[in-house]
């Protein structure tokens, strides 16, 4: 790789960067519950960019595909269909923020530590193509665990469906 | 003398049955419900009778043993025995009860079934206490004692029944609480092969503890006891259940239950640890004096009847700890005699009070006077309690005492001569007690409206046999002196190494 | 079929219990929504048939187990891809968990706000909570453990809210999920940190990776914070100090019913799992059952025996000032959790043992004292202490099997809590652990003061003015007290075989 390029490389993934956490930001703090809505889009973008960086070509469409096309989408549909969206003041609300930003910064101060001085058991080389073998291991080894993602989802949208059931029938 | 026949475990379980009965029976007759309560707890009593007349002085070993396997796992054993420290205890347990249901037969009219298992099961967790010759099933007991009395007071007492009953709970919870860790770190410090709970196994196996441990544990089974005793300054639950609770319960809490501390001192506090009983001997007999000096002091400044027999509780308690912390054979002697003593003649005073408070509805000693002339046969029977209670040559009051100031003496002349201070005491509050009720002038509105009547005949047949062996005990000691050489010697012996 | 294939149809079999159970809720949801006329609570007895059939599987389950050679490594077997075990642990704790999930049901029947049109979702969601208590206790790797946990969370998010219509069912479910996200957030962190440093989800593999590791890569640091991180999740479902703040609010606006099922099921399996992972990840068999933590700088012991204090001293204390019955339920249940803890920080199998006997004993008490919430509910129209007062006079049986409960739940003998608790100790003791034993005894004695409140307000306080006449008590109730009292009751007199049973049951963490 040359030099340029390595540059390229490297500040891609700190715009990246500055997408995925400061439209995060955007989500966690904005008082709009619409604005935090549509940032939340940028956030599984930049996710999904991460995703790319790591040479994990299935996640990166995952992501896009469900994250960004499926779950934001709905989202967004609940936000705007939701009664009294106009009433804007009373979602979001933050309060004890500076108890918050301490916890928060003491806690990133350790992760910090923790990620840099941690010798990681890292796999080298490239990955290569990722969509068969995890589809193989779906499959195979991690084929309980997939049936068992299923039955959550069931649960799930049985629960939801229960709650969420207009008029109680006879 | 072993026999196949397992009659402690009879006596300890058939009052627990006929609690059981009477829980389930279906029919309401009230009557019915009495005689029952007084059948089984009668039967007891008459089944516990051969229990004196085979028992053999001249051993110190368990008599009447009934051992099981319960959980082989852990070495825990259903076994029950008797010896000559638990024999007259578990005695006065099964005579005493009769008469404790006898005396609620007008006052209680609440839920009767309910009240007399209550009585019936605190019968069995008591006897259970004093035949339990493993420590598991002796905590068991004494914990399972806890329940009915609790009931007894908090249902059946008086104004602030609540109030009592959970304090009373609670404090003697805690140590008992505190006792089970105990009871657990013993096993523990066994090591695999000699883990029991087995009291004569222990006592053989816990030769050799160090002196730090001994105290710690000393300390931990010695609170759950003082708490019991109560040993100053763990009383202050004993005037609030005292003055709570309805007769019966005041009857068996005075006669039997305050028992239940000082056995576990000499039961198991005493021999499991002799290096610390030698080293806490001053500071408990200290309290011990404290207790007595400050029980009569609180006795004299009563105007609550039941309230002024709960402090002298104190203060005869005081006696049996002194006794038993002189750490000599008259000393030990003279307070298991003094828990006899005691057991009988609180016991016959609460009676006594009762039967009067079933006529006044007052336990103010303002409110009496002339009782000698109004009812002179009740008068006659609380002159010989009172005389009894102060320790009265010819009555048994006074073989304890002097038993235990012998002892006293010979340990340490000091605190056994504050202690005889408290006999003075006892003499001025319970002769000032019995003046201002028997004598004086009666008040002028009560005998107008309500001429008291005199001892009916069910009441005399409750207070008959009390002090006849108020009488026999003072009379000829030696009948029941002797059961307890054997065993206390080899307590003493325990002691000396 | 390739041999994976093969291997996989292989495990199905020894997967039947579970299987049995997914069975049952396609069963319920066909059926549900077929316009067939039902009788009232048919899907419940339904879903009763489904529990049972797969405790006979079970049981089949544990006698193989036990013809395979005791404690043998045959009798542990792991399935699909090493994700599940299925050793006596697990089969001992799937048995208390249809037994959980039984007594739910039977809760059920008669609790009158339970929705009778929601009854088909009820059973489902219900199942499905079995189901993941089921995982998670034979879970083998941190992805399983997870998956079992959200199997088991999700349903009872919306069983907490069952109650559409009233507030403080709403307040439960909404205050249940935002904890539970938040927990299962902070767990996947950590588990994704321990990932990092072991290679692998594989609980054996963690170890083997941190026993393979010099000093230089294993960080003290970046252990600790993922081992607090993942207890986050898991000290969550135990509702431990200090991840219990969702547990008053949700177990008083949740349906009694739910909220029986919630105190015990989810415990016992938080248990399951922590027991699994802290030893089997964390930790190096020292032979005799006794147990070492892997890393001499992550004394995990010591972590957890302060959270296990300070969850019992909390939950004890704050249990004294409530006045309603399921709160105060609630604190107990986080006390609870505490002295359970003790169980794990032993450090050897007696601990194990203890807490898995303790489970069994606990499940009686617990569902006990909540029937007789139910109880009163349905015949009183109250939840609280109050609405108890003179009620022991006027249904005595209840009462006392109520009294029972709570008696054994303080810990005093002849009742199936005392050996529970004879136990917990004397694992503490035997470790030497006596600051732990004293405060824990003293916690004890806390605990009866609002225990014994209770028994007060039923025996001790005067009956309201007018309610004199004693109340007709349905059999329904009679019989189901005596059901769940006298197991507790027999326990505390003959405990010899279910030490047996939780004996060889512990026996896969050294015999």
């Amino acid at each position: 790789m040359t030099t340029l390029t390595s540059a390229l490389y490297h500040a891609a993934f700190y715009a990246d960067m500055v997408l995925t956490v400061g439209s995060a930001c955007v989500v966690a703090f904005s008082k709009n519950i619409v604005r935090s809505a549509f940032s939340l889009l940028l956030t599984f973008v930049g996710v999904a960019g991460l995703y790319g960086f790591l040479e994990a070509d299935f996640l990166v469409a995952t992501q896009l595909l469900i994250y960004v096309g499926g779950i934001l989408v709905l989202l967004l549909f609940a936000v705007m269909l939701t009664h009294r969206i106009s009433n804007i003041k009373a979602s979001n609300e933050t309060s004890f923020s500076a108890l918050a930003a301490l916890a928060a910064t003491g806690i990133f101060l350790v992760l910090v530590e923790v990620g840099t001085k941690t010798h990681w058991d890292v796999k080298g080389g490239p990955l290569g193509e990722s969509t068969r073998p995890i589809g193989l291991l779906l499959m195979g080894d991690y084929l309980l665990p997939f049936e068992v993602a299923a039955m959550i989802l069931l649960a799930a949208l049985i629960g939801a469906a229960y709650l969420a059931r207009n008029a109680i029938r006879k | 003398m072993p026999t196949t026949f397992p009659i402690l475990t009879l006596i300890t379980f058939l009052p627990a049955v006929g609690g059981l009965l009477l829980l389930l029976r279906r029919d309401e007759g009230d009557s019915e419900t009495r005689t029952l309560a007084f059948l089984f707890s009668g039967v007891t009593f008459l089944a516990s009778l051969p229990l004196f007349f085979g028992f053999r002085n001249d051993t110190a070993a368990l008599q009447f043993v009934d051992v099981r396997p319960w959980i082989p796992a852990l070495n825990i054993q259903y076994k029950v025995g008797v010896d000559g420290i638990s024999l007259l205890l578990v005695l006065l347990t099964t005579f005493l009860m009769p008469l404790a249901v006898l005396c609620g037969w007008k006052a209680v009219e609440r839920h009767l079934k309910a009240y007399y298992a209550c009585l019936l099961f605190l019968e069995t967790g008591m006897i259970g206490v004093f035949v339990s010759m493993d420590l598991i099933l002796f905590y068991v007991f004494w914990e399972v004692m806890l329940i009915p009395m609790y009931f007894l007071i908090g249902v059946w007492g008086g104004p602030r029944r609540v109030y009592a009953a959970v304090k009373f709970f609670i404090y003697t919870m805690t140590g008992s609480l505190l006792m089970f860790a105990a009871i657990l770190y013993l096993y523990i410090y066994l090591g695999t092969p000699d883990r029991t709970f087995d009291v004569e196994l222990l006592v053989m196996r816990l030769r050799g503890l160090p002196f730090g441990a001994q105290m710690v544990l000393f300390l931990a089974f010695g609170l759950a006891f003082a708490i019991k005793v109560p040993v100053f300054p763990f009383h202050t639950w004993l005037p609030d259940a005292h003055v709570e609770a309805p007769t019966a319960g005041s009857v068996v809490l005075a006669g039997v239950l305050l028992k239940m501390g000082t056995y576990g001192f000499l039961r198991f506090c005493l021999p499991f640890f002799p290096d610390a009983s030698h080293a806490v001997m001053p500071l408990v007999s200290i309290l011990a004096v404290v207790g007595i000096l400050y029980g009569g002091l609180m006795a004299l400044a009563q105007e609550d009847i039941k309230k002024l027999i709960a402090y002298s509780s104190v203060s005869h308690l005081g006696y049996v700890m002194l006794g038993i912390f002189a750490l000599n054979l008259r000393g030990i002697e003279g307070g298991l005699y003094q828990m006899l003593n005691h057991g009988l003649s609180t016991g016959a005073l609460f009676l006594l009070i009762g039967m009067i408070y079933e006529r006044t509805h007052t336990r103010d000693v303002k409110a009496y006077g002339g009782l000698a002339k109004a009812v002179p046969l009740y008068a006659v029977a609380l002159m010989i309690v009172t005389l009894s209670s102060i320790g009265l040559p010819g009555l048994n009051g006074f073989v304890g005492e002097f038993l235990i100031l012998l002892g006293a003496f010979e340990a340490n002349w000091l605190y056994a001569t504050l202690g005889a201070l408290g006999l003075v005491l006892g003499a001025v509050y319970m002769l000032g007690l019995y003046q201002r009720m028997a004598f004086g002038p009666q008040p002028a509105r009560a005998a107008a409206e309500h001429p008291l009547e005199d001892l009916t005949t069910r009441e005399l047949c409750i207070l008959a046999p009390i002090l006849t062996l108020l009488f026999v005990l003072g009379l000829c000691p030696n009948v029941f002196l002797r059961t307890m050489d054997a065993s206390v010697n080899l307590l003493l012996a325990h002691l000396a190494v | 079929m390739s041999p994976t294939a093969l291997a996989l149809v292989q495990d199905l079999r020894l997967f039947l219990p579970e299987v049995i159970l997914v069975l049952t809720t396609l069963l319920v949801i066909v059926l549900d929504v077929t316009p067939v006329r039902k009788s009232h609570r048919a899907l419940l007895y339904l879903t009763f048939c489904g529990l049972l059939l797969s405790g006979i599987y079970l049981l089949r389950h544990y006698v193989d187990l036990r013809e395979s050679g005791g404690r043998a490594s045959s009798s542990n077997v792991l399935l699909f891809g090493n994700s599940i075990a299925l050793d006596p642990f697990a089969v001992y704790f799937k048995g208390l968990f249809l037994l959980v999930g039984l007594l739910t049901g039977v809760l059920s029947i008669r609790y009158k706000k339970l929705n009778p049109a929601g009854e088909g979702e009820y059973c489902v969601l219900l199942l499905c909570s079995t189901l993941g208590l089921f995982l998670m206790v034979g879970s083998r790797t941190l992805l399983m453990a997870y998956l079992g946990l959200e199997l088991v969370s999700i349903p009872s998010f919306v069983l907490a809210g069952f109650q559409r219509d009233s507030r403080l069912s709403n307040e439960a479910a909404l205050k249940y999920t935002i904890y539970g996200a938040i927990a299962s957030g902070i767990m996947l962190y950590g588990m994704s940190l321990l990932f990092g440093l072991a290679g692998s989800l594989d609980f054996a593999a963690i170890r083997h990776a941190l026993e393979g590791q010099t000093e230089l890569r294993a960080s003290p640091l970046l252990l600790s914070v993922s081992m607090l991180m993942i207890l986050a999740g898991f000290g969550y479902k135990i509702a431990c100090v200090p991840f219990h703040m969702w547990c008053p609010d949700v177990y008083e606006g949740a349906p009694t019913p739910i909220t029986a099922f919630l105190s015990v099921g989810p415990k016992a399996a938080g248990f399951g799992v922590i027991l699994r992972f802290f030893y089997q990840s964390l930790s190096t068999h020292s032979g005799g059952g006794d147990w070492t933590p892997i890393v001499d700088q992550l004394q995990w012991p010591i972590v957890l025996s302060v959270l296990s204090v300070a969850t019992m001293t909390v939950g004890n204390l704050a249990a004294v000032a409530q006045t309603s019955l399921k709160r105060l339920m609630a604190y107990s249940s986080i006390a609870h959790a505490g002295y359970l803890l003790m169980g794990v920080v032993v450090l050897s199998k007696d601990g194990i043992f203890a807490i898995l006997f303790y489970l069994a004993v606990y499940v009686f008490m617990n569902f006990g004292a909540f029937l007789f919430v139910v109880f009163l509910h349905d015949l009183v129209g109250s939840e609280d202490i109050e609405g108890c007062r003179g009620l022991g006079w006027r249904a005595p049986f209840p009462c006392i099997a109520m009294a029972i409960c709570l008696f054994s739940l303080t810990g005093l003998p002849p009742l199936g809590g005392f050996i529970g608790k004879f136990y917990l100790f004397l694992g503490v003791i035997g470790r030497e652990l006596y600051w732990l034993a004293i405060l824990g005894v003293l916690n004890s004695v806390v605990s009866l003061v609002y225990y014994a409140r209770v028994v007060k307000a039923m025996f001790l306080e005067n009956i309201p003015r007018g309610e004199a006449e004693p109340l007709p008590v349905p059999f329904f109730y009679s019989a189901a007290f005596a059901v769940l009292v006298a197991p507790i009751l027999l326990l505390g007199v003959y405990w010899a075989p279910l030490v047996k049973l939780a004996r060889y049951s512990s026996s896969i963490f050294g015999a």
